[in-house]
């Protein structure tokens, strides 16, 4: 526990001095979403369709570009080797980028949501308290997915092209839910109506987080 | 027959990728062997003969 | 003074042309056993099965497709096994294995999508359709895709073969997710197009024989294939630990 605390901690206070590139980050999310908006030309009555689909575009976004920072930072320094070679638990280990990765995104993602909200005519109150479910679930399934690859596609050539080709395939069940369960909350409906899809998002959390933290060690360690 | 090509297209494909796929492994056996042969000559000759240098410079110290 | 056993026994290199004797008579047997069965399954495709009578000649290819479909998926399910057993046992064998049961997953993947899609545009209309199971194979394909990507882009890491099987093994158990969420998906909102019928409505019982000759035949002819390539990548994986053997004497005879 102590070990996941440390590491954690140590991952979000690199991110946070190094405050140039966050800025980036949320450039990069105004001008996905300024895409969307052309490429959609949203109009109110398909309001929630848009909004949700241009939620989980950022998501995944947001995932490709802060899961990885972790791991790259790690891979550069040899710290990775260090890490392994400590008695730090693999699954503690695993946790810690995880919360890391989950924690980028989610500043990424509060940039897009309301980038969203302005543009596709959502309301901060309702809309979002109803969004969150749906969202911080697939954050999560994105996060847990992303640290395990990154592990990977991070000790490869072009590694950066590697991750999204093996992330986005595994991740389109998640995808496939999280819209339908972002465009129910956005269409007013209550948190039943969509519990088949929020149940799948669930399900594909749990079998990435036990996924990951049983096959994490097997990916950090050099031999 | 009605709609015949398709048929046609569609078994066409099936044997001409699986036939690809064969000659794709075929081709590269012949290389693979060239050079484990080479490989395996090379290993046999290292180990029957050590390289005179270090058995040399062993003996003189 | 040589000493010679009795009987001799047989040096190493014997021992090694024995046994790629005995696999060159295993994968001719299963090449012979491919050939024959995919006639018989030709001959009864084309000359011995009633055509259906709602969707006339075209139909046909239902018989080599769904046995590419089957195909497809097994070979995935040994790729996932195989990591498994990699990961828990670190030899090597079972990397080659798994590599190989993935190419040729993504070959018949690939046949599954054309001749399905070679199959939709004069029954349904259209080349492409997002119903549940068109939409699920296509998954499968992307995620094949990524595996060879891998082993593509990293063959040279030296670690490879275990990135390779987890990520083996996260995509199988990511199947049944896919498969859950997209059928839900086209539940509630339909494909546009009616769902495949006479699939499962097989009314003529020399149907459903043709239908298990080709399962067959597919399954010998899947059987040949691997074991070709998984022979060859063998070979490769020897090759590689003498290459390394090799170099680690000649770097040990240059420290002098």
């Amino acid at each position: 526990m102590a070990a996941f605390a440390a590491i954690l901690r140590k991952d979000l206070r690199l991110e946070i001095r190094s405050g140039q590139s966050t800025i980036a980050l949320f450039a990069l999310s105004l001008l996905i979403m300024v895409v969307l908006v052309f490429a959609l030309n949203p109009q109110p009555v398909d309001r929630a369709r848009d909004a949700a689909a241009a939620l989980w575009v950022a998501l995944v976004f947001a995932g490709m570009l802060g899961a990885t920072r972790a791991m790259i930072a790690e891979n550069e320094n040899g710290c990775m080797r260090a890490l392994t070679l400590s008695p730090i638990d693999p699954a503690a280990l695993y946790a810690a980028k995880l919360a890391a990765a989950f924690a980028f995104m989610a500043i990424v993602e509060v940039a897009a949501v309301v980038l969203i909200t302005l543009f596709f005519n959502l309301d901060f109150g309702g809309d979002l308290a109803r969004l969150t479910p749906s969202l911080m679930l697939g954050t999560l399934g994105f996060a847990a997915l992303a640290t395990l690859l990154a592990a990977i596609s991070s000790r490869t050539r072009a590694g950066d092209l590697l991750l999204p080709i093996l992330a986005i395939p595994l991740f389109i069940p998640a995808i496939i839910a999280g819209v339908k369960a972002s465009e129910a909350a956005l269409s007013g409906f209550p948190l039943a109506a969509a519990s088949q899809w929020l149940g799948i998002l669930v399900a594909f959390d749990v079998l990435f987080v036990t996924l990951g933290a049983l096959l994490f060690e097997h990916v950090i360690r050099e031999d | 027959m009605e709609h015949f090509d398709y048929l046609f297209a569609a078994y066409t494909i099936i044997f001409v990728v699986i036939f690809a796929y064969v000659m794709f492994i075929w081709r590269r056996q012949a290389r693979l062997e060239v050079e484990l042969r080479a490989m395996e000559e090379r290993l046999k000759n290292l180990k029957t003969a050590p390289p005179s240098s270090s058995a040399k410079t062993a003996a003189e110290n | 003074m040589k000493i010679e056993t009795y009987p001799p026994t047989p040096s190493p290199e014997v021992e090694g042309e024995k046994n790629r004797n005995m696999k060159n008579k295993a994968t001719a047997g299963l090449g012979w056993s491919t050939l024959i069965s995919m006639l018989v399954s030709l001959f009864m495709v084309f000359e011995w099965v009633p055509t259906e009578e709602d969707q006339g000649i075209v139909q046909r290819i239902f018989y080599f497709h769904v046995p590419c479909a089957w195909v497809a998926f097994a070979a995935f399910g040994i790729v996932a096994i195989a990591g498994v057993f990699y990961l828990w046992l670190k030899d090597q064998i079972w990397d080659d294995l798994g590599y190989a049961a993935a190419e040729i997953g993504m070959v018949f993947c690939t046949l599954v999508l054309i001749t399905g899609s070679i199959w939709a545009k004069p029954i349904w209309g259209t080349w492409w359709t997002w119903d549940s199971r068109l939409t699920t194979t296509f998954i499968l394909w992307l995620l094949y895709g990524g595996y060879l990507m891998l082993r593509a882009m990293a063959d040279d890491t030296p670690e490879v073969a275990r990135f390779g099987a987890v990520i083996g093994i996260v995509a199988a158990l990511d199947v049944p997710v896919v498969i859950l969420s997209v059928r839900l998906w086209r539940t509630i909102h339909p494909a546009v197009l009616v769902t495949r019928a006479g699939e499962h409505g097989l009314e003529d019982p020399r149907m459903v024989i043709t239908l298990l000759v080709s399962l067959a035949a597919f399954t010998v002819l899947f059987g040949w294939l691997l074991m070709l390539r998984f022979q060859q990548l063998r070979t490769r994986s020897r090759l590689f630990t003498i290459r390394r053997e090799v170099a680690l004497i000649e770097a040990a005879a240059q420290d002098y």
